[in-house]
């Protein structure tokens, strides 16, 4: 067996087109799951009972269905869901089949990413013992100064592990996002290799690409990471000149 | 200045508070003792309303509320005329010493930065820690982040510091330093509650000495009178017990 390498070389620049697809997909995922995802984590933490409800059923569907199956969902039911609703209900002539592809891959991932990262922002806020929380109340805070200036900028940082963990996955399901006909690296790949039947060399290309883009994710959280939790090392005493025990 | 009145707590079935009074004077150092689960702790935060209490009523100057019932702005004003020492100092982890102690002066009483920078350094050196403005809490021993703790409580101002069990969670040669700021401030002319089982401590600083038991206040005088001439035989009882021990230690 022998490898085309140069398919190889001419696949590998096409992929690089589709990486700004699945970092742009990636990225307006986390834009809107972080916050959202903060928010349910700390709405699950306070008094509503109702919301709490509706929080955990959401959690619980999401996580207990796979990708594919909520893009398979979405992906044929939404359209005609809108179309229903676009030409029957509002009476305008749009024609919903020929909208980008892309937010409907937005929106699974959305779906998905907010319902793991409330889990995570949950666990991370946890990690912040109560006494902090009564401090600042006892210093004449309030409770929401408390969240914003105490108890929230430490749940984050607790939490980044956590999030460079599900913004990797999330990377790397977007390849799923071919399903939903976004040309993004795993699509152009297949696209690629269908004219010649290289699929063996195509899929090395982004099994590659993949690597690097995940290692550099991890890059920029490593570093974040080692910036934001400098409170969390004993790193002055040793700059500092400090006397010794005894 | 302060008076509380009746004070009565539950956790589900346990009563932990059954009608607790206190009178508190401008510069009363008043220590309250006894035996673990005697409900000193819970009365100290229900003065600050970390626990809400069931009952009770709270004279403050000018402050006239029920416990229960108090309102979000009553609730702050007494705050604000209050600071609370933890056991476990409770500093913010992510901020440094000075930050920890012009948080509640910058953000809760919206003191200019300035000014807070320079109360907070006098609260800082008062407790000794002149050289460690900039370390965060992970930096800083047991006695250290607690002498924090108090400058952050003594920065705001306060009428009234309450301080919970300031030293038992701090190892026994760290004690001292905590004690002696303490003593520090006493002189001073602050008005302190301290819940402790600082025995010697009491005796050296206390105006008052309340000794309670099972949620209710067993007996209160001078801290001589408490010591060398207790009233009740539960108080005789605890005292005999921890000052065994306490010699028994020496």
């Amino acid at each position: 067996m022998k490898l085309d390498t140069k398919f190889m070389l001419e696949t590998f620049i096409d992929v690089l087109g589709g990486v700004p697809v699945t970092l742009k997909i990636t990225i307006v995922t986390l834009l809107v799951s972080v916050p959202a995802g903060f928010m349910m984590a700390l709405s699950r933490a306070g008094n509503g009972r109702i919301g709490r409800r509706i929080i955990i059923a959401y959690v619980s569907l999401i996580r207990g269905t796979p990708v594919v199956l909520q893009i398979l969902f979405l992906y044929s039911l939404l359209p005609t869901l809108l179309n229903y609703l676009i030409k029957e209900i509002l009476g305008l002539e749009y024609n919903i089949f020929r909208l980008d592809p892309i937010l409907y891959a937005y929106s699974v991932f959305i779906l998905n990413t907010t319902a793991v990262l409330s889990e995570v922002f949950r666990s991370a806020l946890s990690t912040v013992n109560q006494g902090q929380m009564e401090a600042a109340l006892s210093i004449g805070m309030t409770k929401t100064q408390a969240y914003i200036r105490i108890i929230v900028p430490q749940a984050l940082v607790a939490a980044l592990p956590n999030i460079c963990n599900t913004t990797v996955s999330l990377l790397k399901s977007t390849s799923l996002a071919f399903m939903m006909t976004v040309r993004d690296i795993t699509a152009i790949a297949k696209i690629d290799a269908s004219f010649g039947y290289n699929y063996l060399e195509a899929y090395l290309v982004i099994f590659f690409a993949y690597i690097l883009l995940c290692s550099l994710v991890q890059g920029v959280f490593y570093l974040t990471e080692h910036s934001v939790s400098s409170y969390r090392r004993e790193k002055a005493i040793r700059k500092a000149p400090v006397m010794q025990n005894g | 200045m302060l008076e509380v009145k009746n004070v009565h707590k539950a956790f589900g079935h346990n009563e932990v508070l059954k009608g607790v009074d206190i009178k508190v004077d401008k510069g009363d150092i008043i220590v309250i003792l006894g035996p673990s689960g005697s409900g000193k702790t819970t009365f100290l935060r229900c003065l600050n309303f970390l626990e809400k209490a069931d009952q009770g009523t709270m004279d403050f100057d000018d402050i006239h509320t029920e416990l229960k019932s108090a309102s979000k702005s009553v609730i702050t004003k007494v705050r604000r005329k209050t600071a609370f020492v933890f056991q476990n100092y409770n500093l913010f982890q992510n901020k440094t010493a000075i930050q920890n102690v012009m948080e509640g002066l910058t953000v809760a009483r919206k003191v200019p930065k300035e000014e807070a920078r320079q109360i907070a350094q006098q609260a800082l050196d008062k407790v000794g820690l002149e050289d460690r403005y900039d370390y965060y809490p992970s930096q800083l021993s047991g006695g250290q982040q607690q002498r924090v703790g108090i400058a952050r409580a003594i920065a705001v101002n306060p009428d009234v510091l309450l301080f919970d069990e300031p030293t038992s969670a701090l190892d026994p040669e760290l004690i001292g330093e905590v004690l002696t700021v303490m003593k520090k401030l006493a002189k001073e002319g602050a008005t302190m509650i301290i819940v402790t089982h600082e025995m010697s401590f009491a005796q050296e600083v206390a105006s008052k000495v309340i000794f309670m038991d099972g949620g209710v206040v067993v007996e209160q005088g001078s801290a001589k009178q408490i010591f060398t001439a207790p009233k009740e035989e539960r108080t005789s009882q605890f005292l005999h017990r921890v000052l065994k021990d306490y010699d028994y230690v020496i």
